[in-house]
C-alpha cells in the first residue's frame, strides 16, 4: 500500500536501525530476566519475554513502515502545494496583464478607430499559451474588444447624427443671415423694416449659435469657415453678437491683431459662450467687459462679470465639466451638464490649444480668460476693425475759399480713368496729385489732424455753414464766433 | 481692403445690430435726419469713439450728406442714422438740414427778372 517512490528506499537503513532497537533492548531484558530468575520461573519469563519481543518486534515494524509513508505522502503533498500556487501566480499574472496592459491596448486602439479584429490580431499573445487558462484569457479579451466595439460604433453614429443635423441647420440659418442681410440693404431706407430685420437678425445668429454647439459636441467644427483673416475687433463684435444680451457688453480696448482664417469661428464660438455665461449668470443691470491683450503666447481675451461669483461647489461642477470635456464628452453626460456652453468651450479648447481659465473677478464675479495661441493670431490688415477703417473714405476736399477759382485741372484724364469719379466733381480733382499723397492722406489719417488744434475757432465746414445761411437769409446761429471773422481769411 | 464687394458680407463677423447696438429703434424726438441731411465734425475723433464713430467724425471733416456717408462707409441708411444720432447726441457732429426748396425764388420769378433785366 506504500507507494515505492525511489526515494523511501534512499532513507530505508536509518530507519530499519531504529525499528530493532525496542525488540533488542526488550530481548535483551528478556535474556537478563531469564539469567536472574529461579530455576522454576525461568522457563516462563523466557517464554514470555520471548513473546513481547517478538510482539514489540511486530510493532515497531509496522509503526516504522508507517511513518515512512507518512513521510513520502507529505513530501508529495509539499510538492504538490507548490506546483499550484505557481500556477496560481501565473494565473493572477497573466490577469494582472490583461487588466493593466492589454485591455487598455486593445481599447485605445479601438478608440484610434481600428476594427475588432485588427485589435485582436495585434494584442501581444500570452507567454502560456496552448493552456486552457490562455484560451479562456483571449476569449474574455475577445468578448469585451466586440462590446466595446459596439459601444463605439453606437456613440460614432450618434455624433454623426448630431453632426449632419447641426450641419443641415446651418446651411439653413446661413442661407437665412444672408438673406436677411439683402433684405437690410433693401429696406435700409425704411426704420421700421430695418429695425425688425436686425431683430430677425439677432434671432437668427442665436440658432446658429446653437446649431454650432451641438455641431461642436458631435466632434466636429463649428459654422463656417473663414478664408481671410479677421480683425480680432471685429471676432469679438462677432461673439456679442450671438448672445442674448449684447447691449450689456462693453467692449474695451482690443489688440490690434487678427485670428487666422481656421482659428475664426472656434475663437468667436469659444468667446459667445463665455459672454453668454457671464451675462446669464450676472444681474441684468450690471455690465459685462470684454478686452483682447496681446500676449507673449498670443492673445488673451478677458471677460469679466459682476455677477454672484463661483463657489466651491460651482467651482467644482465647472472643473469637472471642463475635465470631462478634455475626455472627449459623452453625450450622455449633456443631460447632467448644467452649463452646456462649458463644455463646448473646453472641446474647442482641447481642439484649437485655447486654454480657459475662470477666476474669481475683482467686480465680485467671474473672470473668464480665453488664450488664443500664436499660431492663430497674425497681423492685422485694418488696424482697428473691417467695416470701418476698411471703407471708402472720401477723397480729401480742397477747402477753396468762395469766389476764388477752383485749381485747375490737368489731370482730369486721371480722375476720369478712376472710374469712382461719376463726372468732373470739383473734390474729386484733387486725387489726381496722385496715390502717394492720397494714401497719405487716407491710411495715417490721424497724424494730420493732430496738427491742427491751432485751427480750432475756424471749424471745418463753416463757411459752408455761412454760404448756406445766407442763402436762406437766416441770422447767423449757434457758436458763430468764427464767423465774426471774414470768411475769406480762413485758412486754406 | 481691395475687395470689390462689400467689406462686411462675406468677410466679416459682424452683424449690423452690434454696429449700432440699439436694433434700429431710433428713439423719438431726435433730430430727424434725412438723405441730403449734411453732416459736419465738430471735434476732433477722440479714442473713446468706436471705429464706425471714428470713421464718420474723420470723413465728415467737410460736409457730406447722409447718403453720401452710407455708401463710404457700406452700411445701410438706417445703420448710420443710428450711428449718426448717437454722434448729434454726444455733440461730435452737428446736422444741417439742406436748402428748403421753399426757401428759393421759384423760376418763373427768376426768369421773369431775368426777361425784365434783358427788357432794359
Amino acid at each position: 500500500m506504500v507507494g515505492t517512490g525511489s526515494s523511501p528506499h534512499v532513507r530505508r537503513p536509518a530507519s530499519s536501525l531504529i525499528w530493532l532497537v525496542p525488540p533488542v533492548v526488550l530481548a535483551v531484558c528478556t535474556a537478563s530476566a531469564g539469567l536472574l530468575a529461579p530455576g522454576e520461573a525461568r522457563v516462563p519469563v523466557v517464554w514470555c519475554g520471548a513473546a513481547a519481543s517478538v510482539a514489540v518486534a511486530l510493532a515497531s515494524a509496522v509503526a516504522a513502515r508507517r511513518g515512512r509513508v507518512i513521510h513520502a505522502l507529505r513530501r508529495r503533498c509539499d510538492e504538490r502545494e507548490a506546483e499550484l500556487r505557481g500556477l496560481l501566480e501565473r494565473q493572477e499574472a497573466e490577469t494582472r496583464r490583461l487588466a493593466d496592459l492589454l485591455l487598455p491596448a486593445a481599447f485605445k486602439m479601438l478608440q484610434q478607430g481600428a476594427s475588432a479584429d485588427e485589435v485582436l490580431g495585434h494584442v501581444a499573445p500570452s507567454p502560456h499559451a496552448g493552456t486552457p487558462f490562455a484560451a479562456e484569457h483571449r476569449s474574455v479579451l475577445r468578448s469585451v474588444v466586440y462590446a466595446v466595439q459596439a459601444e463605439e460604433g453606437l456613440r460614432d453614429s450618434a455624433h454623426r447624427a448630431f453632426v449632419n443635423i447641426a450641419r443641415r441647420l446651418q446651411a439653413i440659418i446661413h442661407q437665412q443671415a444672408t438673406d436677411l442681410r439683402e433684405m437690410e440693404d433693401r429696406h435700409g431706407n425704411n426704420p421700421e423694416v430695418f429695425s425688425d430685420l436686425l431683430h430677425l437678425d439677432h434671432g437668427t445668429a442665436l440658432i446658429g449659435r446653437l446649431a454650432d454647439s451641438i455641431a461642436v459636441l458631435g466632434g466636429s467644427r463649428p459654422g463656417r469657415q473663414w478664408k481671410n483673416p479677421v480683425p480680432l475687433y471685429n471676432v469679438l463684435r462677432g461673439a456679442m453678437s450671438r448672445i442674448m444680451d449684447y447691449r450689456r457688453v462693453d467692449l474695451h480696448s482690443v489688440a490690434d491683431v487678427a485670428i487666422t482664417g481656421p482659428g475664426v469661428e472656434p475663437v468667436i464660438h469659444a468667446a459667445a459662450e463665455l459672454l453668454d455665461n457671464a451675462t446669464r449668470y450676472s444681474p441684468p443691470e450690471t455690465r459685462v467687459h470684454l478686452t483682447a491683450v496681446e500676449i507673449q503666447s498670443g492673445v488673451a481675451i478677458e471677460i469679466e462679470d459682476a455677477g454672484v461669483g463661483l463657489t466651491d461647489e460651482t467651482r467644482r461642477r465647472t472643473e469637472r465639466v471642463l475635465e470631462l470635456a478634455e475626455r472627449g464628452l459623452d453625450l450622455n453626460d449633456l443631460g447632467e451638464t448644467p452649463r452646456l456652453g462649458l463644455a463646448v468651450v473646453s472641446r474647442l479648447a482641447r481642439n484649437y490649444r485655447f486654454r480657459v481659465s475662470l477666476r474669481p473677478s475683482a467686480y465680485g464675479g467671474v473672470r473668464a480668460v480665453l488664450i488664443v495661441p500664436s499660431e492663430l493670431v497674425t497681423a492685422s490688415a485694418t488696424p482697428g476693425g473691417e467695416i470701418a477703417r476698411a471703407a471708402t473714405l472720401p477723397p480729401p476736399k480742397v477747402r477753396k475759399k468762395p469766389g476764388r477759382p477752383l485749381p485747375d485741372p490737368p489731370q482730369m484724364e486721371h480722375s476720369a480713368a478712376d472710374g469712382h469719379t461719376p463726372g468732373g466733381l470739383p473734390q474729386r480733382r484733387r486725387r489726381a496729385l496722385g496715390l502717394a499723397a492720397r494714401a497719405a492722406a487716407v491710411a495715417p489719417a490721424d497724424p494730420p489732424r493732430r496738427t491742427e488744434p491751432a485751427a480750432q475757432p475756424t471749424q471745418p465746414g463753416i463757411w459752408l455753414a455761412a454760404f448756406t445761411n445766407a442763402l436762406k437769409g437766416d441770422a447767423p446761429v449757434g457758436d458763430r464766433g468764427a464767423l465774426s471773422d471774414d470768411p475769406s481769411d480762413e485758412k486754406e | 481692403m481691395s475687395k470689390p464687394e462689400r467689406a462686411w458680407d462675406p468677410g466679416n463677423p459682424d452683424r449690423l445690430y452690434i454696429v449700432t447696438k440699439s436694433c434700429g429703434q431710433a428713439d423719438p424726438g431726435v433730430t430727424r435726419l434725412d438723405l441730403v441731411t449734411l453732416i459736419v465734425a465738430r471735434t476732433e475723433t477722440d479714442p473713446g469713439l468706436q471705429p464706425e464713430h471714428e470713421t464718420i467724425v474723420r470723413m465728415c471733416d467737410y460736409p457730406l450728406s447722409v447718403a453720401e456717408i452710407s455708401a463710404y462707409l457700406t452700411l445701410p441708411v438706417s445703420t448710420v442714422t443710428v450711428l449718426l444720432n448717437d454722434l448729434l447726441a454726444r455733440g461730435h457732429v452737428e446736422a444741417r438740414p439742406p436748402v428748403p426748396v421753399a426757401a428759393l425764388p421759384d423760376v418763373g420769378l427768376l426768369e421773369a427778372v431775368m426777361h425784365g433785366l434783358q427788357n432794359l
